[in-house]
């Protein structure tokens, strides 16, 4: 909960990256990782061919392969991470990754005219990313979705999405926190469990 | 979207500005309210607002909401006029003006299509602006997520909410609701993933709602150097 400065560490740090991210041979660079997604998730969102199920677990696989799971499993519990046997860390991870490709599939195949537009970038403490947008057009026009994206093995992968301010990592963390708190290591694994069946049929009332 | 959902603010006499170590201290008060509010959300205003969104094509809704988001702007103004934004102050004017006239009392806006950009100023964020800090978390009754600080700007807001004064309360508690259930008409799928992903939604939206508030504090400017979330602190600091 408490964002200590990190001091003099993060003032070097800073001074290191200001300017423009380092395009690293051999990959593509952030904001070129962000508009592949983007346009592969057009591609996906616009083919007439597709039910709704279909289409879900198309984005969840682009999800797969763009987002850094394991980063952020580790981040988003924070030192409980170490606290998990490395049994827990699996089915952590596992529930987590579950959890993040659907919500993602889910919200994205709700978006259809809209637009992804590349705002620009800019270099983060350590070497990360973050890559501003803004979705135009539709329901969710003018909404500022920032990717921040680590580099793993020479490839670019998301670790954060902070959508108009709130961070998807740090909503998670105070949630696991929350829960961490109530019940330990074990309430949170059987809470992500349950959370599946729980998510089952949404309502009786079709609109 | 921009505006939350707003209403006349009566009795709010909580004091404790500014003691910020914990962004929860009343907790356990805010959790009752949250899920009475749920209640209400479920048994009332959700059904209504589904009804509402089966029976009006989407471009009435976004009409409707233009209507609402003009009758906003006057407040903006005054906002921006307070946070000494000249420049954003006259394009309030002009959106203002353009839309009550050619966008028809504001349900067309016509203001974004000729290029005059929409500002999302309140009294809350300008008490952020000028140096208040946020205060304790605080669940309003019926109104939702809030802060003792944003609390305090609801009262602003709907002192300065012009129409309030020559139109009987009636009208203004008419409009009031037309206006909540047509938000929570756009927020139906929204708001249904989120309760069903988060495992523990309170706590999903109080990160969410104060995150949200102080980026819209600093007009969508994001610092930089943020914070450690995205670090796992040094290994020296482990326990087992």
């Amino acid at each position: 909960m408490k964002r200590a400065p990190r001091g003099i560490v993060a003032a070097i740090a800073l001074a290191c990256v200001a300017g423009t991210a380092p395009a690293r041979a051999g990959s593509a660079g952030p904001s070129a990782v962000i508009r592949e997604t983007a346009d592969a998730v057009v591609a996906v969102l616009n083919d007439g061919a597709l039910d709704t199920a279909q289409r879900r677990k198309r984005i969840e696989d682009i999800a797969y392969e763009r987002f850094d799971f394991d980063t952020i499993s580790r981040l988003v519990l924070g030192r409980n991470w170490k606290a998990l046997s490395p049994a827990q860390q699996e089915e952590f991870l596992r529930e987590f990754r579950a959890l993040l490709s659907e919500s993602y599939g889910r919200r994205i195949d709700r978006y259809e005219q809209e637009e992804v537009k590349i705002l620009g970038e800019r270099a983060e403490q350590r070497g990360d990313v973050t890559v501003q947008t803004k979705i135009v057009g539709g329901q969710a026009n003018d909404l500022q979705v920032d990717y921040r994206l680590r580099q793993k093995e020479g490839v670019w992968l998301v670790i954060d999405v902070v959508v108009e301010g709130a961070s998807l990592l740090s909503n998670y963390r105070s949630q696991f926190a929350e829960v961490w708190s109530q019940g330990g290591p074990e309430t949170l694994l059987k809470r992500m469990r349950e959370r599946k069946i729980a998510t089952e049929p949404a309502s009786a009332d079709a609109g | 979207m921009k505006r939350g959902v707003r209403a006349a603010l009566g009795a709010l006499a909580l004091a404790g500005l500014g003691c910020a170590s914990t962004p929860d201290p009343w907790e356990g008060m805010n959790r009752g309210t949250f899920w009475f509010n749920e209640r209400v959300d479920r048994a009332v205003l959700e059904p209504v607002a589904t009804g509402w969104d089966w029976i009006l094509p989407e471009r009435v809704q976004t009409s409707v909401s233009n209507f609402f988001d003009n009758l906003f702007v006057p407040i903006v103004f005054v906002n921006d006029f307070l946070q000494a934004k000249p420049v954003a102050a006259s394009q309030d004017v002009g959106r203002f003006v353009v839309n009550t006239t050619a966008g028809v009392a504001g349900f067309f806006d016509v203001a974004s299509r000729i290029g005059i950009p929409e500002n999302d100023e309140d009294f809350g964020q300008t008490f952020g602006r000028w140096g208040c800090p946020p205060g304790p978390y605080l669940v309003l009754p019926l109104l939702g997520p809030s802060s003792v600080r944003d609390a305090f700007g609801r009262v602003g807001d709907s002192a300065s909410t012009i129409y309030g004064y020559f139109v009987p309360w009636a009208v203004t508690a008419g409009l009031t609701t037309v206006d909540t259930v047509n938000v929570r008409a756009a927020l139906l799928e929204e708001i249904r993933q989120d309760r069903e992903e988060s495992l523990d939604f309170y706590v999903f939206v109080r990160n969410a709602y104060l995150e949200n508030r102080e980026h819209r504090v600093r007009d969508r400017v994001v610092p930089s150097d943020e914070d450690d979330l995205y670090y796992i602190e040094d290994e020296e600091e482990d326990q087992p």
